[in-house]
């Protein structure tokens, strides 16, 4: 329901505020449904424990076997003390080493820079996906404007890299009611690293509210045909290209059941030509630039053989975690069944 | 050189072999074992692990023996992981035995996988006192059951009948030919049929009935944990529905038959500590968002009220 009002509405300024407003609600909305869970098995716990073993009749045991899990948990708090002082060193270990390749592989907005570091590969994706985090308004590099900015360095780089694709998955989906700012977010990123006269062509693509927007060059404006081939299509996901398109696809499939289709024509080739119309195509590579590996609900079929590459403990889109995912991706084997 | 450190650190994990086979090592062994699996499961327990069981086949090569034995000490591993996850109260535990792109493999490698995994799960579950028996395992074969071959599929039926028993409360899944895309289009195709026979509206289609009518069925709860073994990071058409949300995966690097009590132990009680920060964390966030939710909004209508309103022309 939800869904699709945001799909009737999205594009004028007002609905801005109420696209923002649900997705936040459907944050706080699953966080309480994980804490509820949470909650439960905190209580089922004990219960657990004591009645998990084979004697439960009688009063004594389970006195002792209270007192048993007292011992156990104490035990159990003062490894996880200890744990906890070892991600605390480790997180400071992996912000030193971050610090230092950052340093050691500064882009210094040159494409050739970044071309020099692709060069030394002997392969590089086709596709490249990428999971931001929208952070806190408040925070440095934080809010709307936060993500556009990481989006219009990305492209950069991917152009410098000489990837021809680029897809940028955000739970929420919030930049998607941006796309003007983005665009021109993009293009002064862009007149930055290659000059503003010999400007790469782009388009930035909206699958869900199926919105492709190819670059307006403004010295002349004639050019409003879209170009037979751009540098860089860059595609902007959501959580509902994941789940929720294939439950649509479901609905939509299921109806044509026995009028167009027979049960046996939907196979994993029908619906991959589906949601490669609707989606994309599987991206090759997926950096997180978030601390820790999480997918965040991204569209499941799309990551079947996709290299996965994260940093730990690194909190924001940075040039060295780019680079170090293009040299991991370099050197797997692509093997599939093998 | 290097051939030198190389025998003796063999012969050093040979004395260590020989001395945790002694009877008392091995019982002080098991205790400890035991210690460590009780103290656990005072935190917060996943409910289901899933394994990619990746590197028997470069386990043999580096250790130069034939390839059954790198698969025979991959079983070996499984059982041990088995046996930890199940003490533990991990309730289910998913295997990935057979991708459907394993096909591409040349016939006689698939035949000797397709001899392996039947000898192994009958072994497993044939006789009155074998492991899963004794231990209430019930085993599930999950995946595309129309490329098994005939005799094949008729012992593995036969198994799962087998141990299919009121009382058996762990539930091993066994992907065998399974992939996920295979797996969401099996899920479609059910729905599909369900709307034409008039069971299912198909307005009423949802995320959970797509969860449902997956292979693994209703009752399997969601995913807490998937391993990958050997270090490749990629998920291999295993588990993508399951896996990209509120699904921990790790990535190992180590080799599956050198995956053994401490590595998942240690898998387990880092997503435990996780999951007890989470539990401590949730009271403060939403607490604290509920907060910031109320203070948030127009400052206007809460200012105090102004003094009474003046003009200097009294009219």
């Amino acid at each position: 329901m939800v869904e699709s009002l945001v799909r009737r509405k999205s594009g004028t300024n007002g609905t801005t505020i109420v696209v923002g407003r649900t997705s936040e609600a459907e944050k706080i909305d699953r966080r309480d449904r994980g804490e509820k869970e949470v909650t439960k098995a905190a209580r089922s716990l004990i219960s657990n424990f004591l009645h998990g073993g084979e004697g439960t009749g009688a009063a004594g045991q389970s006195g002792l076997n209270l007192v048993l899990f007292y011992v156990n948990h104490a035990i159990l708090l003062a490894i996880f003390f200890l744990i906890s002082i070892y991600k605390n060193v480790e997180f400071v270990y992996h912000r030193v080493m971050l610090k230092f390749l950052t340093l050691a592989y500064y882009p210094n907005k040159t494409p050739q820079l970044i071309r020099e570091d692709v060069t030394k590969l002997n392969k590089i994706p086709r596709r490249i996906s990428c999971i931001l985090n929208l952070k806190y308004e408040d925070d440095e590099n934080g809010g709307i404007d936060g993500l556009v900015n990481d989006i219009s360095e990305l492209a950069a780089w991917s152009l410098s890299a000489g990837i021809p694709s680029l897809s940028v998955y955000e739970y929420s989906g919030a930049v998607s009611d941006h796309l003007q700012q983005l665009c021109r977010s993009i293009s002064k990123t862009l007149s930055v690293y290659f000059g503003s006269d010999s400007m790469p062509s782009y388009c930035v693509r909206v699958p869900h509210t199926n919105t492709l927007i190819y670059n307006i060059n403004t010295e002349n404006p004639t050019s409003q045909a879209p170009p037979e081939k751009v540098d860089l299509e860059i595609t902007l996901l959501s959580r509902v290209d994941g789940k929720p398109t294939i439950v649509e696809l479901t609905k939509t499939m299921s109806e044509l059941v026995n009028k167009e289709l027979a049960v046996n024509d939907i196979t994993v080739d029908l619906i991959d030509e589906e949601l490669v119309e609707l989606v994309g195509k599987e991206p090759d590579l997926l950096v997180s630039f978030g601390p820790c590996l999480d997918l965040q609900d991204y569209p499941p079929w799309h990551i079947r053989l996709s290299e996965i590459y994260w940093e730990q403990d690194n909190l924001d889109v940075n040039y060295a975690v780019f680079v170090r995912a293009l040299q991991q991706y370099s050197n797997c084997k692509i093997n599939v069944g093998k | 050189m290097a051939g030198q450190g190389k025998t003796n650190l063999i012969s050093l994990n040979g004395i260590l072999g020989l001395i945790s086979s002694f009877p008392l090592i091995t019982y002080i062994l098991e205790f400890l074992k035991d210690l460590v699996i009780n103290m656990m499961k005072t935190a917060p327990v996943p409910k289901h692990i899933a394994l990619i069981m990746d590197g028997n086949r470069r386990y043999a090569k580096s250790k130069k023996l034939a390839l059954s034995e790198g698969h025979s000490a991959g079983a070996d591993s499984l059982i041990q992981v088995l046996n930890t996850c199940y003490k533990l109260g991990v309730a289910h535990v998913t295997i990935y035995a057979f991708s459907i792109e394993n096909f591409n493999r040349s016939q006689e490698e698939v035949e000797t996988l397709f001899g392996l995994l039947r000898n192994r799960l009958s072994l497993l579950a044939d006789n009155e006192d074998s492991y899963a028996r004794i231990n209430k395992i019930k085993v599930r074969i999950v995946g595309n059951k129309s490329l098994i071959p005939e005799d094949i599929l008729q012992d593995l039926e036969a198994i799962e009948a087998k141990t299919n028993n009121l009382e058996s409360y762990r539930v091993l899944n066994v992907c065998f030919p399974y992939t996920s895309r295979d797996d969401i289009a099996h899920s479609v195709r059910t729905i599909s049929d369900k709307v034409a026979h008039d069971i299912i509206r198909s307005s009423d289609i949802t995320l959970e009935t797509l969860n449902e009518n997956m292979y693994m069925g209703a009752d399997t709860p969601p995913l807490d944990i998937l391993v990958r073994t050997s270090g490749h990071t990629r998920l291999s058409d295993f588990m993508l529905w399951q896996a990209n949300d509120r699904c921990v995966i790790e990535f190992v690097d180590v080799l599956w038959p050198d995956f053994k009590f401490l590595n998942i132990v240690s898998v387990i009680l880092k997503w435990s500590y996780y999951r007890t920060l989470e539990m401590e964390e949730g009271y403060h966030t939403t607490s604290g968002t509920k907060e910031k939710k109320i203070s948030s909004p127009d400052i206007y209508a809460n200012l105090p009220p102004p003094p009474p309103l003046a003009s200097v022309t009294q009219r």
